[in-house]
């Protein structure tokens, strides 16, 4: 049986895509088929971390949305190199073309695909798993990822900036019956008590937290270098990745 | 603070022969010399810092030696600076005058080199080990001080480097003591940083508002009685905008 997962953040710049990425590659090591699609479509960015050339792609996820592909038609396989045991990730990009994300702004699009795009792209690749890395903020396409979805997770930073909006995505959500709600607080200062941070967010919302991410110059330098879950499988950073794939897929 | 056995000696003599002399002669032994012609001259050099040791001739025009050691005895700064009298007046009477007007040692008159040596040696010698002691004691009094800082939370480390910088057991405490501190206020800095960021505070009546925008639409409603069928895997179109 598949599964539907959204990873959200009310905010940009939390590390969303980091996260989706990192989850996505981790249950693909573990022998899934997963499929990721870039539902932010007018601030793509995905793409980078599973290293797809957008200069290659042809189908994205707007020209599904306009009505000249299949979804499955415009997945691409980035399964990251040393990935084994049939485990295999596909990835729906979202076009960065200006003109493309323009005209998305300009005449919007029928939401309404997106649930059967997923669905087909679920049936077509025989997916274990799909999560949706969505949009900031909480427009249709994202609330139809969330009504659609079997488990969220919600990402936020320990920063007063993220705080209120968290709430706001949270409240949505359980109007929205998600049967697995997860918060996963992300770019934690190293400083921080990753115990007392966990009670204190889980406290604030009612919600649990799956994970707590460290941050670090460090952890920013590797991850530059691509998905750091795949190349630092031990890394106790990684650990956290694994727990809240775990979560998500419980 | 300068080296057991060497220092600055004030030459304090109306006569220019005896100061050339013993000039002279303390140069030889390594001491650095400086001279003044009377009384006035030689507490107007005192008043700057510098000097280790003063072999004053008591008889001077415009202020006397007898005078100059009073002055410097009354004066806290200058009452340690130790003082050998070289005078041509050989009577126990009046060394003792002198000594108890706080002069160190007496010298009558010509002088003998040798014994002169002697002496001067000997008084830097304590005289050094009197600054040991002072500075010492003063850097106890920072350390004291310190600790008394750091009770009222306005300690800060660096005041303490200079007695850090010591290589016997009280600059190892004061290194302890500045390691310690540096890190109490960096634990201090962390939980303020860290209680201010998970200050979670919440605007419930405009979060209320921001979630009604959202969910008080017909979208959402639509949303809402179909996410169970959604979630079912049924290929269910949403209403679109």
């Amino acid at each position: 049986m598949s599964r539907i997962v959204s990873i959200h953040s009310f905010r940009g710049g939390t590390g969303k895509s980091n996260t989706t990425a990192n989850v996505a590659a981790i249950l693909a090591a573990q022998g899934r088929r997963v499929g990721v699609v870039d539902t932010d479509i007018l601030s793509p960015g995905i793409h980078v971390l599973f290293g797809l050339d957008q200069d290659a792609v042809g189908n994205s996820l707007n020209t599904y949305l306009w009505g000249q592909c299949t979804m499955p038609e415009a997945a691409y396989e980035v399964t990251p190199p040393g990935v084994g045991g049939g485990g295999r990730v596909w990835l729906v990009p979202s076009s960065v073309a200006p003109q493309d994300i323009a005209r998305v702004m300009h005449d919007g699009y029928d939401v309404g695909r997106l649930g059967d795009g997923f669905r087909a792209l679920v049936d077509a690749l025989d997916l274990d798993v799909l999560i949706l890395d969505t949009h900031p903020g909480l427009n249709e396409e994202t609330l139809l990822a969330i009504a659609m979805s079997d488990a969220l997770a919600i990402v936020l930073r320990p920063d007063h900036q993220d705080y209120e909006g968290t709430q706001v995505t949270v409240t949505v959500a359980r109007k929205l019956a998600v049967p697995t709600m997860v918060l996963v607080v992300n770019k934690t200062p190293a400083v921080f008590d990753e115990d007392e941070v966990r009670e204190r967010v889980e406290k604030a919302y009612e919600c649990r937290v799956a994970t707590v991410v460290p941050h670090s110059d460090e952890l920013m330098a590797l991850s530059s270098a691509g998905l750091f879950a795949v190349g630092f499988p031990d890394h106790p950073v990684t650990d956290r990745y694994r727990a809240l794939a775990a979560d998500l897929m419980s | 603070m300068t080296d057991q056995r060497t220092g600055t000696v004030l030459v304090v003599d109306d006569d220019p022969t005896n100061r050339l002399l013993l000039r002279r002669g303390l140069e030889r032994e390594g001491l650095q010399v400086e001279t003044a012609v009377d009384g006035v001259e030689a507490l107007d050099r005192l008043a700057a810092p510098g000097i280790d040791l003063v072999l004053l001739d008591l008889l001077m025009p415009r202020l006397d030696g007898h005078e100059v050691l009073a002055r410097m005895r009354a004066d806290a700064r200058l009452r340690h600076v130790p003082v050998i009298v070289v005078s041509g007046a050989d009577d126990t009477a009046e060394a003792v005058r002198c000594i108890e007007l706080g002069a160190e040692d007496f010298l009558p008159k010509p002088f003998d080199p040798v014994l002169l040596r002697a002496r001067i040696g000997a008084s830097l010698s304590r005289k050094w080990l009197r600054d040991v002691e002072q500075d010492y004691l003063q850097q106890v009094g920072l350390v004291l001080r310190a600790a008394g800082e750091v009770e009222a939370g306005t300690f800060e480390p660096t005041t303490l480097d200079a007695v850090a910088g010591r290589d016997d057991a009280l600059g190892g405490l004061a290194r302890t003591f500045q390691t310690m501190a540096r890190e109490v206020r960096a634990r201090e800095r962390r939980l303020e940083q860290q209680v201010g960021a998970l200050r979670i505070e919440i605007d419930q009546a405009r979060t209320a508002r921001q979630v009604a925008e959202i969910t008080e639409t017909d979208y959402f409603a639509d949303l809402q009685r179909k996410a169970a069928s959604l979630r079912g895997g049924g290929h269910i179109r949403t209403e679109g905008p």
